[in-house]
Formats: C-alpha cells, sequence, structure tokens
C-alpha cells in the first residue's frame, strides 16, 4: 500500500477528532463544559474506546451547507467498558454547528442504539445540542422520530441512561424522556419543549432558562430527571455507580460486589428509632442506611416527592430497590408526585431483575381538591398496577402505620409480597385509632358523662384489639413480627430464599397501566 | 351593558350583555400580557368565577411549598392541611436553613417545618391551633 494512503486517513482522523475545530472547542471549556470526547473518554475505562462511524458526513444540500463540512455530522458515536462491562454511547458535539441533529447525526445514534439493543449492552447518551438542524427540515425530524422509537424498542431490555450536558429542547427532549434514566448537572443542563422566550412571547411569563429547565426544576419540581450532580466529573462518577446496580440487558441479573458488612449484623438502635408518641415524625432514611451494605444508598429521585424514599443498596452485594415512607415530609402520605415516583421505580426495578425491598409507614392518601382534581386516583392506581405487575423477589417491612388503601399500595400480601415483615410498633388497620374510634364507637362515646375520658378509652381499646401486627399476623397477612434490630439478617435470608423466583404471568401484548 | 332581542325557533329572549375589558378575559395580547405582573396566568374571566359554587378553591397546580417572591424575601406555605400545633420562632427572629419554625399537625402527625432559607423571620402569616390549608402562607423570612 503507498505510504500516502495512510497518512491520508491519519490525516482525517486528525481533523475528525479536533470536532468544530480548536476556537470552538475553546469556547466550550470557557463555558465550564467539556467536549463530546473528553466526556467520553473520562466516562469510559482508559483505551477502551472503540468510535464508530467517524467519516459520516452530512447529505443536506440546502441553503449552502453543500459548503460545510461537518466533522462526524455533531456526534461520536461507539462503544467501549466501564469498570470492564460493555456500553454503548453516544456524545454530541456542540462544537460541530451546535450539535443540531440532521439525518445523518441521527442515523448514527440510531445505529449506536441497534447495536446496543444486538448485544444486550447498556446504552447512554449524552446530550448536548441545540436541536434540529433546521437546513435538514424533515430529514431532522425524521432522525428524532427514529430515536424515539428505537428507545421505545429498548425500553424494558438494555437499560439506557441520558445525560443531559447542555441544551436538549423542543422535541429532543422525548429521547431522554423515554430511557431508564437522567442525569443532569447545575448550571449546565438545560431541557424544556418551549424556551424562555417563546414562552414570554406567548403567555408573558419572564423566566431564566435555569429556572425554567435547569438541573434543580426538572429534580424537585417537575420530576422529569433522577439524578443531579454539581460538575460534570461528578455526574460522570455516578453515572458508573448507577451501572454498578445494573444488569446489562433484561435476561442477566445483577452484579454481585464483594462486600465485607456482616450478613448476620444485628443493629440496636433499630429498636428504638420508631418513637414513643405515633404522632412524631422519625427519618425512615436512617433505617435505609442501617439496612444497606456497608451503608450505602444511592437515591433516585432525592429531591422529588421527598414523602418517599427510592433508590439502590445492596444486602449480601447483591442490588435491592428500595421503596419507602418517609414519615418525616408530608407525614409520609402517598401523592400524586409520589406515586408516579415510586411506580416509575418500581417497574424500572422489576424491567431490570432487580428485587423489591418496601418499607412502610403510610398513614394514608394525601387529602385535598388539589390531589383529587389532579387525578390522585389514576396515579395512586399506577402504584398498585406495578406492585402487582412486579415478578421479581418482593420482601416488605411495616415499621409503623399502615392505614387502608395505602397499606394495600405499599405492597403488602395480596399485591404478591413474597414476605411481610412487621416490627411490633406496626398498625395495620383501615385507619388510624381516633378516626376508627370515632366511629365504631360513636353512639356509647355520645352517651357517655365525660365524652372525652370515654373516647381516650375507646382509641386504646381499638388500638389493643386492631391497631398492631398481632390482628394482622393471625390471619397470615404478616408473615412473621420481628425485633427491629434483626431486620438485616431476616431480609437477606428472604431474598436468598426468593432467588429461584419463578412467577408466571398470562400471556398479552403488554398490560394497560393507568397513565 | 347592552341590551339584545334574540329569536330562537320562533321564541325571543331579551338578552344582556356586559363587555369585559381585554385584561379580563380569558384570552389577553400577547402585549398586554407582558406588561401585567409575569407570574400569574392570565386570570380567568369574573363572570365564570362567581358562577361557580365553591369560589375559595381555585383550580391551580398544586401550590409549591416554598415560592420565592423577589424583594419580599422567601414565603413558606402550607405543605399539606392540617392545625398549627406550634409556632417556634417569632417575628425578628434569625433562622438557618433547616431549622425547625413550625409544627404541623396533619394526617395525626407533628410534621416539622422547616426553614426554606436562611434569614430573618420577617412575617408570620398564621397563629398557633389555626387551621390552614395547602398553600396557606405560613410565614415569610426576608
Amino acid at each position: 500500500m503507498p505510504k500516502d494512503k495512510i497518512a491520508e486517513l491519519r490525516k482525517r482522523y486528525e481533523k475528525i477528532k479536533l470536532g468544530g475545530g480548536q476556537k470552538a472547542i475553546e469556547k466550550q471549556h470557557k463555558n465550564g463544559k467539556l467536549t463530546a470526547r473528553e466526556r467520553i473518554l473520562k466516562l469510559l475505562d482508559e483505551g477502551s474506546f472503540v468510535e464508530i462511524d467517524a467519516h459520516v458526513e452530512h447529505r443536506c444540500v440546502n441553503f449552502g451547507m453543500e459548503e460545510k463540512s461537518m466533522p462526524g455530522d455533531g456526534v461520536v458515536a461507539g462503544y467501549g467498558t466501564i469498570d470492564g462491562r460493555l456500553v454503548y454511547l453516544f456524545a454530541q458535539d456542540f462544537t460541530v454547528m451546535g450539535g443540531s441533529l440532521g439525518e445523518m447525526h441521527a442515523a448514527k445514534i440510531v445505529k449506536a442504539q441497534q447495536m446496543a439493543l444486538k448485544v444486550g449492552a447498556p446504552l447512554i447518551g449524552i446530550n448536548d445540542s441545540g436541536g434540529a438542524r433546521i437546513q435538514e427540515g424533515v430529514d431532522a425530524l425524521s432522525g428524532y422520530g427514529k430515536i424515539f422509537y428505537n428507545n421505545t424498542i429498548a425500553s424494558g431490555v438494555i437499560p439506557q441512561i441520558s445525560v443531559i450536558l447542555g441544551p436538549c429542547a423542543g422535541g429532543a427532549v422525548y429521547s431522554p424522556a423515554i430511557t431508564d434514566f437522567i442525569f443532569m448537572v447545575k448550571n449546565i443542563s438545560k431541557m424544556f419543549i418551549t424556551g424562555p422566550n417563546v414562552i414570554e412571547t406567548v403567555t408573558g411569563e419572564k423566566v431564566s432558562a435555569e429556572e425554567l429547565g435547569g438541573a434543580m426544576t426538572h429534580n424537585s419540581i417537575s420530576g422529569v430527571a433522577h439524578f443531579v450532580d454539581d460538575t460534570e466529573e461528578e455526574c460522570l462518577a455516578n453515572i458508573k455507580r448507577l451501572l454498578s446496580y445494573l444488569p446489562q440487558n433484561n435476561l442477566e441479573t445483577t452484579p454481585v460486589q464483594n462486600v465485607q458488612d456482616s450478613i448476620n449484623r444485628i443493629d440496636e438502635s433499630l429498636n428504638y428509632i420508631v418513637p414513643d408518641n405515633p404522632n412524631k415524625p422519625y427519618d425512615m432514611k436512617d433505617i435505609v442506611y442501617t439496612l444497606a451494605d456497608d451503608g450505602e444508598f444511592m437515591e433516585y429521585q432525592p429531591y422529588f416527592a421527598q414523602n418517599i424514599i427510592t433508590g439502590f443498596i445492596r444486602l449480601k452485594g447483591k442490588s435491592v430497590g428500595v421503596v419507602a415512607s418517609q414519615p418525616k415530609v408530608l407525614a409520609g402520605c402517598l401523592d400524586i408526585n409520589a406515586s408516579d415516583k415510586a411506580a416509575r421505580f418500581i417497574r424500572t426495578c422489576d424491567s431490570f431483575n432487580i428485587p423489591l425491598l418496601t418499607l412502610m409507614d403510610v398513614p394514608g392518601f394525601l387529602p385535598g381538591t388539589n390531589q383529587e382534581y389532579g387525578g390522585i386516583i389514576r396515579h395512586g392506581a399506577k402504584m398498585l398496577y406495578s406492585y402487582s405487575e412486579a415478578t421479581v423477589p418482593k420482601v416488605t417491612v411495616i415499621t409503623r402505620k399502615a392505614y387502608g388503601g395505602s397499606y394495600i399500595a405499599m405492597c403488602n400480601k395480596e399485591l404478591g409480597a413474597d414476605m411481610v415483615f412487621a416490627w411490633p410498633s406496626a398498625e395495620i388497620a383501615v385507619m388510624g385509632p381516633e378516626g376508627a374510634a370515632n366511629i365504631i364507637f360513636k353512639r356509647e362515646i355520645a352517651d357517655a358523662e365525660d365524652q372525652n375520658f370515654k373516647r381516650t378509652e375507646k382509641i386504646q381499646e381499638y388500638r389493643d384489639t386492631i391497631a398492631n401486627p398481632y390482628a394482622a399476623a393471625a390471619r397470615g397477612y404478616v408473615d412473621a413480627v420481628i425485633e427491629p434490630s434483626e431486620t438485616r439478617k431476616r431480609i437477606i435470608s428472604s431474598f436468598d430464599m426468593l432467588t429461584g423466583k419463578r412467577e408466571l404471568r398470562p400471556e398479552k401484548k403488554h398490560g394497560n397501566i393507568p397513565l | 351593558m347592552k341590551k339584545f332581542n334574540v329569536t330562537v325557533n320562533g321564541k325571543t329572549y331579551a338578552v344582556e350583555v356586559e363587555e369585559v375589558g381585554a385584561g379580563q378575559g380569558g384570552f389577553t395580547y400577547v402585549q398586554q400580557a407582558a406588561a401585567q405582573a409575569p407570574v400569574q396566568q392570565a386570570p380567568a374571566p369574573q363572570a365564570v368565577q362567581a358562577a361557580q359554587p365553591a369560589p375559595q378553591a381555585p383550580v391551580e397546580k398544586p401550590a409549591p411549598k416554598v415560592e420565592a417572591t423577589s424583594g419580599q424575601g422567601t414565603l413558606m406555605s402550607a405543605p399539606m392541611p392540617g392545625t398549627i400545633l406550634d409556632i417556634l420562632v417569632s417575628e425578628g427572629q434569625t433562622v438557618k436553613k433547616g431549622e425547625i419554625v413550625i409544627i404541623l399537625e396533619a394526617m395525626k402527625m407533628e410534621n416539622e417545618i422547616a426553614a426554606a432559607a436562611d434569614g430573618v423571620v420577617s412575617k408570620i402569616h398564621t397563629s398557633k391551633s389555626a387551621n390552614v390549608n395547602a398553600g396557606d402562607p405560613m410565614l415569610t423570612i426576608a
């Protein structure tokens, strides 16, 4: 082969690697952002990145585009490894025409999606794009459509992670929205359907881009995103952490990590964590951290709907998804946002063979007109639906309140919990003792000379006979009443016992979850 | 107020029509809307609101727990309906973000409401043993 052929290949690839050129790279850095290639190299194991479609170029001949060369067509795609495990990924290159998406740009992403699906490897998409490349017209729209379709086909087969490291606006937001996890970084990530300028023109509202679609907006108010970080480096590190909890695809089990923590560890502090007064709140997160291997907990949507806690822990080195009431926030009530958050998380875990641990201390669904008007009925239904649908091992621990419909919604025996444990502090009943006593003993209280005394007496009577774990345990709705200190070893033993669990469902296209 | 006679299927009805200003209508021009207070949504037509049986229940998005109003500090509103069991601070007192300022009894739980920001309690909008609805103002930290 003539030497110059190899020289040409090298020359071409050197140019492609520079993306939009040195000036554009410097500008990206000045904005506090890494370039597409830097992001990929920081995320993957050293030397593992293999690029695909580096030489792809656009085919647009409109509006002088035929004169323009765009290295890689504004996106870098390929595969590599993270902690030795294969991942596919693409990163939009903002230095090349603002990372705008045209026909061939989309084709590269679609190829990465299809390859990831074919080999059963997670797909990571790093979004940093001004949106559709307008010069390419409907070809750009066609590209988006293909990406959304492939996201959907891959949903529930391979984990799909979206990382927003720049703008992601208009229709482009729907690719991340379909994927399993969205990561955002403060002051860098922006997601919205219509930007601040359009909103101001149409409705007169003035709002900054960060307020409208910044990382904290989507992590605390809208619930669109799942994880937030201060810097890109932290964000990339957290993606690696998340992957350590996930299998490669829906046919594999989660990776097992070596942990030092004893499976028989007893924690006396759990015996005292529930306050004597049942009306006092406590922090359920303390219990989660105490139960987890080495006290490690990766929280999912930590700032959204804080009345319910979701996230990943390990027990005996294996991933477990935790759904837990948080009595400290909104009394631990279930509301619209908490239901959506939990249901989505439960389905994520079930898709990827991650067993579910539910910690229950729930007084009920949140009352109020805005809840009813907002459709708490159909939102709350998602929890019942997703728990019933989940076939992974399910273990429930009732720490205190378990009232009415919310007791069912937090995965009781009937929704398919394989093991239900209750602490001695558990109150499993149709409603709280105060309300129940007022209804059941209405006449007796009304007839009494000292009504308050009678009421207190009857409340206590109800508490003693019904609002305890033993009434439910007597009927087998609770499998065991346990001492809180031994919770860790009991749940580890349960998940061990359930490893071989197999549950078949009738064949269907797909269920029809209320949305 | 204008009066019209409207004939429907041969029967004549006397109808009064009141003209409302552009700003009060459900539809507003862009320029006018921009000149108004930007936070509020275009107000619902007056006539429709009056016709509703329950005027104290405006159909709005669930009030966020914390609303930052520029210039006036941070307004903390009730996250859920309940009774104010205790107010642990007084006006003029300095508070740190995360410090418990109010105990709100709701759903048979003594919910601890923490300060949403560092600052001075500039105004307490509620009182002990008062009933609050979700979204009602409780206190302002400036």
